[in-house]
């Protein structure tokens, strides 16, 4: 096996991660600040995904403006799911989230299926990105360039999102102590509704970017959000770092174990997230918890 | 007073009368037109009826309908009404062993559908612990006809749809392409695609020793990213690429090889179950802008356009002005199937299950995908299928299966004893 092999295997496990680090970056996001785990946010995929498709399958309208359009779209329905729903809920036990996110999760795979049917959706790839360009003597698509470069400028614009700005200083330190935060006089009520959007657009996001080389159909949030807490485990929960590189580890090593060990792959990242777990309860990048 | 009390006597065995006649009246109605002594027929159905195959169970649910419709509108079967009731099987076989229950409860006299062969491989057991006979109408794994019902002889099993025999079938086209001698699989990593690539490989090789297996990729269940998969049995320089994945997973993983440049360096596509119509919809675009070469070849276990029969023309015709689709293969089964069970409660005259079982042996009948003749040994309804190019024809609205070949079912099916494979 020479290595330009290895090498074109591993990008293109990379930009089958960048999908499951876009949904992870968000889950991990509403865990870390608002201590919420989202079943749903596999639903928020979806929803992202026939947004997309509506505004630029079905009325026209050029691929980035109907991924904008469906990002408010799904963030628009995220603030009213957290105003309505999550909200009631904060101050019970994990439990209640979970059955509640979960009991989401049935609600809006029926809706979807309601309101676009039961047949998978499928646009035209923009022209823009068809084709491919070769890297190492073989044909790389255009599109997955595309996705790994959106994969990254998102993983950029996070960390300057919370590390320099104003915003990002009052989120952490409601997520560092929401009482001591809003004894200071900050709308915790308001940073939470904002991270929940936040978090269900990096969702849709995945889901949208997914659409012209992947489908849109009823249940597909449910596949990719197991992945997603595959990923989430291994970096650890609440660590966007650990989203980022956990998503890596799962999307190459994927890539990898199809090529090298076809037979087997499943188990190839179940067993490496067995392993983080022995030695790192945590995961790799998470804060060990009181 | 009196006059009163002697009106109401005068008209109250009138009443009496007339409520005993209408409490009679109503059952015996009934009774008098259906034969079979029940107020309905109940038909239980089940299929998958979420993500990317969704519409496989959607496609299943529109062909019993369809058929019932027609045998209610045409007078049932022997004057009894047929009522449906339909399942999501979720793919999962513990869902769809509940399913059979449920469906047995609510009072089904017979079950249609299954998609997947780990739920139908769940039923078969169930089914005879049910007494109820299900009709398949298309999970393909050959192991619930070959071992449930030869093997073990649980006769509560029919299947109407082809087994996975019908995948290997491209063997028989590309044994006469000479320059295709490295192939290489990107399967369904469960049974029906490990089953598919061995009896393609064993069927091939005994028509081409030259032929060379060279690389093997699984992806399961709703994966959505196939490029790893591609990437991986591209870098053994293949020829030809037999692919199993079906449904939604087909449309993607045709859509990112042609991304990935895979039709400008491989002669042959062999997308096993490819010539389903929601595959021919998703991919209309791209093969009407001839994207794959005509390189793209596929089999069915139906196909809209062949045979070119009265029958077909009526079924495909009555299937779109009812559902404004085509019909799908597991539509044609299903529909199938409802006049299949037609034919043998008409012949039994009972509702019971060994009755029905019995009235099935020796059967031979007409339906859209051409005759088919039930096999007693192993309950499997024998038909031929063809394999074709993907083209598109302006005669359809969508892409077709075209430039067919045609093969006899003694060329590619397996026949009792049955071996094991390789």
């Amino acid at each position: 096996m020479s290595l330009q092999v290895l090498i074109y295997q591993g990008l293109v496990g990379v930009s089958a991660a960048m999908y499951l680090w876009l949904l992870s970056a968000g889950l991990t996001i509403v865990f870390g600040v608002m201590g919420v785990l989202n079943f749903a946010h596999g639903a928020f995929f979806m929803i992202g995904a026939y947004l997309a498709y509506t505004f630029y399958g079905m009325y026209g309208l050029s691929f980035p403006v109907a991924i904008v359009l469906s990002l408010v779209g799904t963030g628009l329905i995220g603030l009213v799911v957290e105003r309505f729903f999550l909200r009631p809920v904060y101050g019970l036990d994990h439990s209640f989230q979970l059955l509640l996110t979960f009991g989401l999760v049935l609600i809006f795979d029926d809706l979807v299926k309601a309101a676009w049917g039961g047949v998978f959706m499928i646009p035209p790839m923009p022209r823009f990105f068809e084709g491919a360009v070769w890297v190492l003597g073989m044909p790389f698509p255009v599109y997955n360039l595309f996705v790994i470069a959106a994969g990254l400028a998102v993983w950029a614009g996070l960390w300057l999102l919370f590390e320099k700005t104003w915003w990002g200083k009052l989120v952490r330190a409601t997520a560092a102590d929401r009482e001591m935060a809003a004894a200071m006089g900050l709308d915790v009520r308001r940073i939470f509704a904002t991270v929940f959007a936040l978090g269900v657009m990096l969702a849709a996001l995945g889901g949208a970017l997914g659409t012209p080389v992947r489908v849109a159909a009823p249940g597909i949030g449910t596949y990719m959000i197991v992945q997603a807490f595959i990923v989430t485990v291994i970096g650890g929960l609440g660590s966007l770092t650990g989203a980022f590189v956990g998503a890596l580890l799962v999307g190459v090593l994927n890539s990898y174990g199809t090529l090298l060990f076809p037979t087997v792959e499943l188990a190839l990242i179940y067993l490496i997230m067995a392993a983080v777990l022995l030695w790192k309860r945590q995961g790799l990048f998470g804060r060990e918890q009181a | 007073m009196a006059r009163r009390k002697n009106v109401v006597w005068q008209v109250w065995p009138w009443i009496l009368f007339g409520l005993t006649a209408c409490l009679m009246a109503s059952p015996a109605a009934v009774a008098q037109e259906c034969e079979l002594g029940v107020d309905r027929i109940r038909v239980g159905g089940q299929g998958v009826l979420s993500g990317p195959l969704a519409d496989y169970g959607r496609q299943i649910q529109m062909g019993m309908q369809l058929a019932i419709e027609e045998i209610n509108a045409a007078g049932g079967i022997l004057g009894c009404e047929l009522e449906m009731r339909f399942l999501d099987s979720e793919l999962a076989p513990a869902v769809g062993v509940r399913n059979a229950r449920q469906l047995v409860d609510w009072g089904a006299n017979f079950l249609v559908g299954t998609d997947s062969s780990g739920v139908a491989m769940a039923l078969g057991p169930v089914l005879q612990e049910l007494d109820v006979i299900q009709f398949f109408t298309h999970a393909a794994t050959h192991r619930l006809t070959e071992e449930l019902v030869y093997e073990q002889g649980i006769e509560h099993i029919v299947r109407v749809s082809t087994p996975v025999y019908q995948d290997a079938v491209g063997a028989l086209v590309v044994k006469d392409m000479p320059e295709v001698r490295r192939w290489a699989t990107i399967g369904a990593d469960y049974e029906y695609g490990y089953t598919a690539w061995q009896m393609f490989k064993e069927l091939l090789r005994r028509h081409r020793p030259d032929v060379e297996f060279v690389a093997e990729a699984w992806a399961p269940f709703f994966t959505m990213d196939f490029t790893p998969h591609i990437a991986s049995v591209m870098a053994a320089r293949p020829d030809g690429i037999f692919v199993t994945p079906w449904g939604g997973e087909a449309v993607m993983i045709l859509r990112q090889a042609l991304q990935m440049g895979v039709f400008d360096r491989i002669d042959v596509w062999w997308q096993a179950m490819g010539g389903s119509v929601d595959v021919l919809e998703g991919l209309t675009r791209e093969i009407q802008a001839d994207r794959f070469q005509g390189k793209l070849w596929a089999s069915g276990r139906y196909i809209h356009n062949w045979p070119d029969t009265e029958m077909n023309r009526r079924f495909v015709q009555a299937f779109q002005e009812r559902w404004a689709r085509l019909p799908n293969y597991s539509a044609e089964t299903s529909y199938s199937a409802v006049y299949i069970a037609k034919a043998a409660i008409e012949k039994a005259r009972s509702l019971e299950t060994s009755a029905i079982i019995d009235a099935l042996k020796g059967m031979v009948v007409e339906t859209p995908a051409g005759t088919r003749v039930f096999r007693d040994y192993d309950h499997q309804f024998e038909y031929t299928v063809p394999a074709g190019r993907a083209v598109y024809d302006p005669a359809y609205p969508i892409a077709v299966l075209g430039d067919l070949r045609v093969f006899e079912t003694e060329e590619f099916w397996r026949y009792p004893p049955f071996g094991p494979l390789e």
